[in-house]
């Protein structure tokens, strides 16, 4: 059966602690920040955004928005453009595929990404010597001068297919398969499922009216949902995902 | 047949076009793309067969259980235990990276002594001189483990003093140990029972207490919810994590909590909120509200929406007595989802206190918080794994680092019910490292050994049979056929749960409304980790995000 895996995170739920960008970075051998590095040229697969309604004193509210790639299923616009076929849909699962090792770092996939979720490795990725000791064995290092996203944490997932393989299966029990930022989550606000099964958790919660996609209107059905109660996160949710460096206010 | 130019070059032009039509040049080209992915220079991750481990996190006194991968002897990855206890599976931000510390530069390999690198022989031979001189000082930063039990008797024998500094959770039921007698230790919050929890600053969501406590309790009963089950009340003069998604954000003015704590009591005696009559404050209720920077009608609000979704508790951040009095009129001491007193098997400690000048010698556990420097004039011996830079100790002694070594974690702070973990050190500890048990044992070796002390921790609790112990699923103590059973069980990542509060035999008596204490040092998010120093993935957090300010004087 071909899968769709994707996630719906409850903003609602985000206490903007960070955990799940560590856990990403630990599980997926990302370096730590460079001395230069800014939230626009460092690595962060998963991006925690502050959201503000840009009121000061006791009218003032924030909210957390996390980004990571979203896994766009319609017109994926960095598969379009990329010159290398380094990046592609992935039939069975559709997961955003990335393979450094074909990219020559032009970096095209990065300005057609409209929800900024794609980093260049601008430096060599460098550990304090003898720390390449903790690093995760099921996922190589990317290099300078690739760009690199999330892929679901897809070293998890050829973990559950061998797990399934040796079980004489061939599909994966989604239990197997548990990104490290769902996992990391201390409050659940992250769920990950297969929103290709009707009866998937996370399928029924990307119907659910509170649930929303950061800018719906291109048309790229990304795989990655969100959801919330407040309007005015909603209202503010696409706009940051459009234009991250910007104040946004309501 | 002569072979000519010509045949060359024919020969040359044929094999180069049809080279293309082989496989040759396009492996070529993906070998030469993959080598260009691999340079020498760019780290590779260690391989070797996998497992996994249930473990304890010994990085503050909360304890969380961890799951830890290891690849090649090395620790390559951690996670939470979904379904422990105390945890829920959650873990703090930089515990996610916590196996990258071994490494951080500013790792301790080396006795320094006065800033020069010195030997563990020089250093024993200090401490044995120093005490024949004088009294000396033990200060413990983690009592009520195995380890507490070898530096309290070296200091017992040395007519010494052994002293405690309380992490800030335990400082804050202080006030509640002053009023019944009873020590802080064995004070928690029972908030799984509590209805409306009242923060005065608490970062209830930003790792307070066991991290995973009390967000998934947050999580399941309030978040996103405009009428909640658990209603967050956080009265803070800034917008902070918890804040932002709490059901109801205070904004008091900077340093005068203890202000509207006394508006609030005068409200809730005098319009018959609570049953309690008194004591209440000399300040009135508009003198408060003027002091708060709040107007009379919010507080009376806030008020009435303490009491109307009971049972109700106040948490303080600092233990500062004129707002935890607020527990006692609301009538939230020794009451379900209140303040909670917890069963009596694990060995208590009593008040924080800290090294006088009278001292011969000080000597600080690797427990003891970086930035406390006693008073003292006497030779300050400091264990710790990381050199947080700007040390005042004469003697830096290099302590086992993270997973390197064998403790026991006893109750965690805040937590209603007892427990009791057992990390064990999945990795060798260096040679270059002693704990201070293991260093004062050294100097006396009639001193009890953690491993046996922690042997002997368990043979006390199988002997009461109380409690539970879960290790992938719970059992009673009572079913285990024998003390060693359960140990085994309890060192390969079982955690202990004690049994339910004994709530009834709690009571705190106030006569007269307390003063205010001095305010506590501000804090940030990384106050209660206890290293030095930050693993290096943290500058994910203040550098290439904007979700945390960077922490001062915490090297990542």
């Amino acid at each position: 059966m071909t899968a769709r895996y994707g996630m719906v995170i409850d903003l609602d739920r985000c206490t903007g602690c960070g955990a799940c960008m560590i856990a990403c970075a630990a599980e997926n051998n990302v370096p730590p920040a460079a001395p230069r590095a800014t939230w626009r040229t460092g690595v962060t697969p998963m991006l925690v955004h502050t959201l503000s309604n840009g009121k000061e004193g006791v009218d003032r509210r924030e909210a957390f928005l996390p980004i990571a790639c979203m896994q766009c299923e319609h017109e994926t616009p960095c598969v379009s453009v990329c010159p290398q076929q380094a990046v592609e849909l992935d039939k069975s699962t559709g997961i955003v595929m990335q393979m450094p090792q074909r990219c020559l770092g032009c970096r095209y996939c990065m300005t057609a990404c409209p929800y900024h979720a794609r980093y260049f490795n601008w430096w060599d990725p460098q550990w304090p010597p003898g720390m390449e000791h903790s690093l995760n064995p099921g996922v190589s290092v990317r290099m300078r001068g690739v760009v690199e996203k999330c892929n679901l944490c897809h070293a998890r997932y050829h973990d559950a297919l061998q797990k399934a393989a040796a079980a004489g299966k061939k599909e994966i029990d989604l239990a197997d398969y548990v990104p490290a930022c769902v996992e990391a989550c201390p409050t659940g606000a992250i769920a990950f499922g297969n929103l290709a099964d009707p009866n998937d958790p996370v399928t029924l919660a990307a119907k659910s009216p509170d649930a929303f996609r950061l800018l719906e209107a291109i048309g790229t059905e990304p795989k990655i949902h969100y959801k919330t109660t407040q309007a005015w996160i909603r209202a503010l949710a696409d706009r940051k995902a459009a234009r991250p460096t910007e104040a946004q206010h309501v | 047949m002569k072979f000519s130019r010509r045949d060359l070059l024919i020969g040359t032009a044929g094999a180069t076009a049809g080279i293309v039509f082989t496989p040759v040049p396009w492996k070529l080209l993906g070998d030469v793309s993959i080598w260009s992915q691999n340079w020498p220079w760019i780290p590779q991750p260690a391989h070797g067969p996998i497992e996994t481990t249930l473990s304890a996190c010994t990085l503050c006194a909360a304890g969380c259980g961890m799951r830890v991968r290891m690849a090649a002897g090395f620790p390559v990855g951690i996670s939470g235990v979904a379904n422990h206890p105390l945890t829920k599976g959650a873990l703090c931000p930089l515990g996610y990276a916590a196996h990258q510390l071994n490494w951080h530069p500013a790792r301790l390999l080396q006795v320094r002594h006065s800033g020069r690198a010195s030997s563990w022989p020089e250093a024993q031979a200090a401490l044995a001189a120093a005490c024949a001189e004088g009294p000396i000082a033990v200060v413990d930063g983690r009592p009520g483990r195995a380890a507490s039990l070898t530096l309290e008797t070296f200091a017992a024998k040395r007519n010494g003093s052994y002293q405690t500094v309380l992490g800030p959770e335990t400082q804050a039921l202080a006030p509640y140990a002053a009023w019944s007698g009873v020590p802080a230790s064995a004070l928690g919050y029972d908030l799984e029972n509590a209805r409306t929890i009242v923060s005065f600053g608490a970062p209830l969501l930003d790792g307070w207490g066991t991290p995973g406590r009390f967000t998934r309790l947050w999580s399941a009963r309030a978040a996103g919810q405009s009428d909640p089950q658990l209603r967050l009340i956080q009265i803070e003069p800034v917008l902070s994590h918890t804040a932002a998604r709490a059901w109801r954000w205070v904004a008091v003015r900077e340093g005068t909590q203890d202000a509207l704590a006394a508006a609030l009591a005068r409200v809730l005696v005098e319009e018959h909120l609570v049953k309690a009559q008194g004591p209440l404050p000399e300040m009135t209720l508009e003198q408060a509200a003027v002091q708060a920077g709040l107007p009379i009608a919010e507080i009376r609000d806030l008020a009435h929406a303490m009491v109307e979704h009971g049972p109700t508790v106040v948490i303080t951040s600092d233990g500062d007595p004129a707002v935890a009095a607020l527990n006692v009129l609301l009538g939230a001491i020794g009451t379900p989802g209140g303040i909670s007193l917890k069963s009596k098997v694990s060995p208590q400690h009593g008040a924080a206190s800290t090294a006088s000048a009278k001292f011969r010698a000080t000597l600080l556990d690797a427990s003891v918080p970086w930035d406390l420097i006693p008073p003292t004039q006497g030779e300050v011996f400091r264990f710790a794994a990381w050199d947080g830079g700007g040390s005042k100790a004469d003697w830096l002694l290099p302590s086992p680092g993270f997973l390197e070594e064998l403790t026991d974690i006893p109750t965690a702070p805040t937590s209603a019910t007892e427990t009791y973990t057992i990390a064990t050190n999945l990795l060798a500890q260096p040679q270059e490292t002693q704990t201070a048990a293991q260093f004062l044992r050294k100097i006396d070796a009639s001193l009890a050994d953690v491993d046996k002390s922690i042997h002997a921790r368990c043979e006390q609790i199988f002997q009461v049979k109380l409690g539970t112990i879960y290790a992938g699923q719970t059992k009673p103590v009572s079913q285990f056929e024998s003390a060693a059973k359960m140990e085994e069980q309890l060192r390969k990542g079982g955690v202990w749960l004690g049994e339910s509060p004994r709530n009834a035999t709690l009571h705190c008596t106030l006569k007269t409304w307390p003063a205010t204490s001095a305010p506590a040092s501000p804090t940030d998010w990384t106050s209660s980790w206890a290293p030095p120093v930050l693993p290096p993935l943290a500058s994910k957090l203040y550098q290439e995000s904007t979700v945390r300010e960077a922490p001062a004087g915490r090297p990542a």
